[in-house]
């Protein structure tokens, strides 16, 4: 016995004689793992299986500690003289900054490594390795804590068991993060030893966090960061042996979305890891040397320590993939990395599972916007597999693979013919991902409905539609129902310069069950600006709940305006400010389901009348005042203006005047907007000389489906007397503004012109069709065309 | 217990609690000290009669600042040289400088600054390893690997940490003592003004006071850099962090038997390193503003 415990301790000290060339003076590094204790200042990945604060689960504190550890054990063995901060993760030892700080100085450290991995903390996710050092990028406030990082960092992007999404960067603290001024990261600080902190990879890049659950990943990290010591002191040729690792994955199986939320991968991060593979490490004469397995934490990461130089075999077995070997070079004191991608056995020949849509003659026509669908007994080949399918007639679509080549989705870009059988042949050569083609042909059929697209009922803002400037509304109508999911994000207004503005979400309506037609209205959260033009966009994709999407996308162009705007000359006739004032009166009687009221939404005053109504089943009523008169006359060529809020109900508006036994209606409008807006009428139907009494409004239903109830508000109605000069429109009048002049051009002769402000204010006037307007400042104008006493006024724009 | 001893053991328990419920401090005054005289200055280091100031600048120069000439004179501008110089009981500054040396080993040399004469001497040779400045009642000593320096044959009392270890150095005895497990070690330790207590802090475990012969008196909570303003009373860091930089540090009264202690900042504040002597209290900031604090403790 006593024999054996001298030959084992001669041999153990051989080794560590074989392995070890330590310097009279060793090397002293202080090593941090960050973090610790679970608690709040520690970062827990919420990762599948485990749940939020679950100590089994993704900490950064326990992927800190396993690395810390790890590089304690290789700088041990590499000869070097280590200190750590901690050996547990406790809240105890989760040492305040500056605790840790004073102790790495009390030990006389040559280098202190801090060990974290890194967050975006945003919506972001990248994986790349960063090392800080106290001071700006380029100048530490420590000599050398630079050298030390440039040591670090390539040994750390090395790495290929991991997918890197970029380069690695190396910064001063103090240039990184310039928001706390030189404060720095609190283990640099007043720390005396050539100190970095390091971020070996991110934790939120959930990949990442997979792989640092794994104790051999995080043992090749404390391996890589005792590389860049070894760099940093001169000593990669002190140790004699290298290491091998490497990642698992299946060649072609993506890796499963178990997370609740689905997450970012990059690269071969979308291959499945493969769970308990039996790695071995083979020798020249197939003898094993070591054996490890890949673990069951979804990495597939396998790692082979302290391996002498030489060529090795690396062979990777698991039950349900072909092994598959490979030769490796090991060198002293360096890394090699081989990664297997193995393949599935795969022992039977690929055939069609399911199909969809399933239809035989008689049945149901399919909908245009079906997907079809194959599902295969085998994860299948892509490229064989989609130049195998045909449809007959052809249609122009998209493939995607789902569950992992098991499922093949085919939807048409736009959608199936209606009234159409379509063929659809997936030839036998068609291969699964092993390689081998199908028995037989697969072939199905269906027949398409009569409608492939969505049809639009109303839009506001329709093209070219003023639009008060005050949170406007927007709507779509369509003839079937919305699928309601992200809907809002399928509609966006844009400002000139292309900037979306935003939607108030929280007044989103949309349709339910049950509703004639399918609608979504939404407020914008912010005003627009007057005069300026804007972008209504619907994406082609906003589809009904059977994914009938719209034909086409559109961009509506529409202005902003300020209904509440001065109008020059116009006098106030009523200002509805008290409800009481007015009534219903219907062709005989009053409906119940109408009501007036005051509302403080209004663009004059205090109120505005508020009419909320539902026809029933009648189509008209009148709102009248309640003394039978209102208190203004009309002669034909006045004007009336009236300020309406629409709720895009299309009521007509007409506005009723009578004289002595004569009544006559003008139409004002149809509300076939939302929001405040300003209609006029010229009164040219008023017979000459008769002076007219207003009597009030007709409210009348044109729209059968979408007119049946809703809210009108009314402000201030005005009234412009005629100056003899009637506003008409004239035949062929053109207007445009090029160079120094605005001309004008009509089929006949102009007899001057009036240039006005957008308040209506006048700023010149010429004969003829002819204005100069060289000293007229850019901007929106009106201009005014006087013909043989009638007037046509146009906008223009000065450039 | 019977209904009247329980009566008279709580009536006993809260007449003993009044003292301590009745005893405060006031904060009579917060200071700028060299506002617009330096930039940002940290590791502030009193000396024990509170008249003088070591303290390093932003680039790294060590200071110190006498409060009778109101001057600040440079002790050295080597870059690490204040991170944990002292005042030694002889009116020295002791510190330590480092060089990079072969194979980018770290060396370290002990040095001792004479204020009369404005001169530096080097107290130890550059030595590879952990050099350590010591404060003690009569001089200073410095700790280096394989040969210690101490200023005069007798340099009275001291005390210093080495791992897990408090090292107290009493009449030219040298005792060591471990009186709490502490995995990552023993910081800050210092001698009380009448040289009879010993605090010091326990990484994990926070301030620890003993005597003499290392008999444990009191744990006053895990907070850092103790340093006594008086015999009764210390003054110490809570510092908190989120793992990666400070986000609050608040300076604490504590009585040294570990029945008490008061806020002298405000909790969300960024005060720290505070430093004792003489009756003074001196702190600096996050941002390495320095400010005197004077209080009035009322018993």
């Amino acid at each position: 016995m006593k024999k054996n415990i001298f030959k084992s301790m001669m041999a153990a000290l051989l080794t560590v004689m074989a392995v070890n060339v330590a310097t009279a003076q060793q090397p002293h590094v202080y090593i941090n793992p960050g973090h610790g204790g679970y608690d709040s200042d520690d970062r827990n990945m919420v990762i599948y299986p485990f749940h939020q604060g679950d100590s089994a689960g993704s900490w950064e504190s326990k992927s800190n500690l396993r690395k810390g550890l790890a590089l304690q054990e290789i700088l041990q063995r590499k000869g070097y003289q280590t200190s750590i901060s901690r050996v547990t993760n406790t809240t105890a030892d989760d040492l305040a900054l500056s605790t840790i700080v004073a102790l790495c100085n009390q030990s006389g450290a040559d280098v202190f490594y801090s060990i974290h991995s890194n967050a975006t903390g945003s919506s972001a996710v990248n994986n790349f390795p960063m090392v800080f050092y106290r001071g700006y990028t380029g100048a530490p406030q420590v000599v050398n804590a630079d050298v030390l990082a440039a040591d670090l960092e390539p040994y750390l992007y090395a790495s290929q068991s991991t997918v890197w999404t970029h380069n690695y960067q190396i910064w001063g603290d103090w240039s990184f993060r310039p928001e706390w001024g030189t404060q720095g990261y609190g283990v640099l600080r007043g720390n005396r030893a050539v100190a970095n902190l390091s971020e070996g990879s991110f934790h939120d890049y959930i990949p990442e966090a997979y792989r640092l659950l794994g104790l051999q990943y995080c043992w090749m990290e404390g391996w890589n960061i005792s590389l860049g010591a070894d760099k940093y002191f001169n000593r990669l040729g002190n140790f004699s042996q290298g290491v091998i690792s490497g990642n698992v994955r299946d060649d072609r199986i993506k890796r499963l979305q178990e997370n609740p939320q689905p997450f970012i991968v990059y690269g071969d991060d979308n291959l499945m890891p493969i769970h308990s593979a039996t790695v071995r490490l083979l020798d020249d004469n197939g003898t094993e040397v070591q054996r490890t397995m890949t673990d069951t934490l979804r990495n597939g990461i396998y790692t082979f320590k302290y391996v002498n130089p030489g060529t090795y075999t690396v062979e990777v077995t698991e039950p349900s993939h072909f092994t598959q070997t490979a030769i490796v070079t090991v060198n002293a004191n360096a890394s090699t990395y081989q990664n297997f991608y193995l393949k599935r056995v795969r022992d039977t020949p690929p055939v069609v599972l399911e199909y969809s849509p399933v239809w035989h003659e008689g049945d149901p026509a399919v909908k245009c916007s079906h997907p079809i669908t194959l599902l295969f007994n085998w994860d299948m080949d892509s490229a064989t597999t989609c130049s195998a399918f045909t449809l007959d007639p052809p249609v122009e679509g998209n493939f995607k693979w789902e569950d992992s080549y098991y499922r093949l989705v085919f939807n048409p870009k736009d959608a199936f013919d209606v009234n159409t059988l379509y063929t659809l042949t997936l030839k036998k050569t068609a291969q699964h991902g092993g390689g081998t083609p199908m028995d037989e042909d697969f072939t199905m059929q269906f027949y398409t409905q009569p409608r492939n697209h969505l049809a639009e009922l109303a839009v506001f803002p329709y093209e070219g539609a003023p639009v008060h400037i005050k949170t406007p509304t927007v709507e779509l109508r369509v003839d079937s129902l919305l699928d309601t999911y992200n809907l809002f994000q399928k509609l966006r207004v844009l400002d000139s310069e292309g900037n979306e503005l935003a939607w108030n979400k929280r007044s989103i309506k949309y349709n339910k069950n049950g509703d004639d037609y399918g609608f979504v209205r939404i407020p914008l959260t912010r005003d627009i600006e007057p005069g300026k033009d804007y972008h209504f966009i619907l994406d082609v994709d906003i589809a009904d709940t059977a994914g009938i999407h719209l034909p086409a996308a559109r961009d509506i162009v529409f202005q902003g305006v300020d209904a509440g705007m001065d109008k020059p000359g116009m006098e106030v006739v009523e200002a509805f400010e008290n409800a009481d004032d007015y009534a219903i009166n219907d062709y005989p009687e009053a409906p119940a389901s109408l009501k007036l009221a005051t509302s403080t939404d209004r663009l004059f005053g205090s109120k505005s009348l508020q009419l909320t109504y539902d026809y029933g089943d009648r189509t008209s009523f009148l709102l009248t005042h309640l003394n039978g008169t209102w208190n203004a006359s009309f002669v034909r060529g006045d004007t009336l203006g009236l300020h309406v809020w629409g709720d895009m109900g299309y009521t007509e508006i007409l506005a009723n005047f009578s004289t002595s036994g004569e009544r006559v209606s003008v139409p004002l409008c149809v509300v076939g907007f939302h929001g405040w807006r300003y209609v006029t009428a010229p009164l040219e139907a008023l017979s000459p000389g008769e002076e007219y009494g207003f009597s009030g409004f007709t409210l009348r239903r044109t729209d059968e489906l979408m007119g049946k109830s809703g809210v009108i508000r009314f402000d201030n109605l005005l009234k412009k007397a005629s100056s003899g000069i009637n506003e008409v429109s004239i035949a062929g009048l053109k207007v445009k503004c090029e160079g120094d002049y605005i001309v004008a051009s009509a089929d006949t002769w102009i007899q001057g012109m009036e240039l006005l402000d957008i308040q209506g204010r006048s700023i010149k006037a010429a004969g003829g069709n002819c204005l100069n307007v060289a000293d007229v400042a850019p901007g929106v104008y009106l201009v005014r065309v006087h013909i043989n006493g009638r007037a046509a006024t146009s906008k223009v724009v000065i450039k | 217990m019977n209904k009247k001893l329980t009566i008279v053991t709580v009536l006993l328990a809260v007449v003993m609690s009044l003292p301590a419920m009745a005893q405060e401090v006031e904060v009579t005054s917060r200071q700028r000290l060299l506002e617009g005289v330096e930039g940002p200055a940290f590791y502030p280091v009193l000396n024990t009669t509170g008249d003088r100031l070591l303290f390093t600048t932003q680039d790294g120069a060590l200071k110190y600042y006498d409060f009778a000439d109101d001057v600040t004179t440079v002790v050295t501008r080597d870059y690490v040289a204040g991170h944990d110089a002292c005042w030694g009981g002889d009116g020295k500054v002791y510190f330590v400088t480092q060089q990079t040396g072969e194979d980018r080993l770290v060396y370290r040399t002990g040095h001792s600054y004479d204020l009369a004469t404005r001169e530096t001497a080097t107290v130890t040779e550059a030595k590879h390893g952990a050099v350590r400045a010591v404060p003690a009642t009569r001089g200073g000593a410095m700790k280096a690997p394989g040969r210690d320096y101490a200023s005069s044959a007798d340099i009275g009392n001291a005390a210093w940490t080495e791992g897990s270890r408090v090292h107290v150095t009493v009449n030219g005895e040298e005792r060591v003592f471990s009186p709490v497990d502490s995995w990552a070690g023993y910081l800050w330790a210092s001698l009380s003004p009448d040289g009879k207590r010993v605090a010091f802090f326990a990484a994990g475990k926070g301030i620890v006071v003993i005597d003499l012969r290392g008999q444990m008196l009191a744990m006053l909570g895990n907070y850092e850099m103790p340093c006594w303003y008086n015999n009764d009373y210390l003054v110490a860091q809570n510092a908190k962090d989120d793992g990666h930089q400070f986000t609050s540090s608040q300076l604490l009264l504590l009585k040294a038997d570990g029945t008490w202690q008061a806020e002298l900042t405000k909790p969300a504040s960024m005060s720290m390193q505070p430093t004792c002597g003489g009756g003074r209290i001196v702190y600096t900031t996050i941002d390495g503003l320095l400010y005197e604090m004077k209080i009035n403790i009322h018993e």
